[in-house]
């Protein structure tokens, strides 16, 4: 047999090899990888590529040190996954770089920082004062995680008191002119409904290249043919302009009529109108 | 345009809120959506009953508009 076919089926069979112990180690993102994780990676991947170019060697070799350098790394993960303490000692422990925004130099000497190192990963989290973080630790996988000081964290709804109403992720319904069915299900709606959406904005399916439906059935669509202006769903502003004009007609009969039981039963509509819209303003916008 | 006629017009707008309100309240995937849309239609019924009496009353009182 020549010597390039027999290169030819080692690279077939150590790609699927290799393929399927990657996908037995897991799909821990590269990034999180622990340097004992990252070095079975390597020799893994150097293990395949010598037993490929080089037709001399033993092929079965290739597959006792792949099984090797699979069975250990998978190992040791499945024990992490019980033992705490196994696992501080084989992925690490993070190290506390500031604590009480007070900069901890014993430990970055400990790992091997310098100043500019810590300054630097401040920066990547884009901060740039080192006074304004309260506390920051150096995870075992090399990323620095900060908590800024309260003052300098970003501000939340949740800080200016403000309710917000909850919503659900939306679902893609239409994608490359095709209806999907399970998303509309998930919505609990059908086609007879999308139907009647595309026709109140005046567009056919064929011309849809996506449409996207939020938790509350609005429809927002792109169009192949990008001339044509879609309107954008009026529906919930039109409802609470609606309610807030109608709120205004009740407060200005108040004040036209003379009739007392009248005046009354306006300014309490009225007033009863005001509170509607105080509790459902958050869920219409 | 009477008084009657604009509160017609007021009336006729409570009842298209109402009917929006019912429509949202029932598309909605969302517990508490659902709950504050319900408990405003509800809100939004009464005021269109109070209404409707004031309708009726102005036309005993405009019938040379009816």
């Amino acid at each position: 047999m020549p010597e390039w076919i027999i290169v030819l089926l080692r690279s077939l069979t150590l790609i699927a090899f290799l393929f399927f112990l990657t996908k037995w180690l897991g799909s821990k993102h590269l990034s999180q990888l622990n340097s004992f994780e990252y070095i079975s990676g390597i020799v893994l991947g150097s293990v395949a590529a010598i037993h490929t170019v080089n037709p001399d060697t033993n092929f079965s070799y290739a597959f006792i040190a792949m099984v090797v350098w699979f069975i250990v790394p998978f190992g040791v993960e499945k024990i992490a996954l019980k033992s705490k303490a196994f696992r501080d000692f084989t992925e690490g422990k993070g190290v506390v770089f500031i604590q009480d925004g007070k900069i901890m130099e014993d430990n970055l000497k400990k790992e091997g920082y310098s100043t500019d190192d810590l300054l630097e990963k401040l920066r990547n989290n884009n901060i740039f004062l080192a006074s304004d973080v309260e506390f920051a630790v150096l995870e075992p996988n090399g990323s620095l995680s900060v908590l800024p000081k309260r003052e300098s964290r970003p501000l939340t709804a949740k800080d200016l008191g403000i309710k917000l109403a909850p919503t659900k992720e939306p679902q893609t319904v239409v994608m490359d002119g095709n209806v999907l069915l399970e998303p509309l299900a998930n919505l609990s709606l059908n086609t007879n409904w999308l139907e009647t959406e595309l026709d109140k904005m005046n567009v056919s399916i064929e011309n849809v290249f996506l449409a996207q439906a939020d938790s509350d059935g609005q429809l927002t669509v792109d169009l192949y043919d990008d001339m044509i202006a879609v309107p954008a769903p009026t529906e919930k502003p039109l409802l609470l302009a609606t309610m807030k004009k109608c709120q205004a007609d009740l407060e200005l009969f108040a004040l036209s009529t003379e009739n007392p039981e009248s005046k009354e039963m306006y300014q309490r509509n009225s007033k009863k109108l005001q509170s509607a819209i105080a509790t459902i303003s958050s869920y219409l916008n | 345009m009477t008084v009657g006629s604009q509160v017609k017009g007021c009336y006729s707008s409570i009842k298209s809120i109402e009917a929006s309100l019912g429509v949202l309240s029932n598309k909605t995937q969302n517990i508490d959506s659902k709950q504050a849309l319900e408990h405003t239609e509800q809100l939004i019924k009464e005021i269109k009953n109070d209404l409707q009496k004031q309708v009726v009353l102005l036309s005993k009182q405009e019938p040379q508009y009816k």
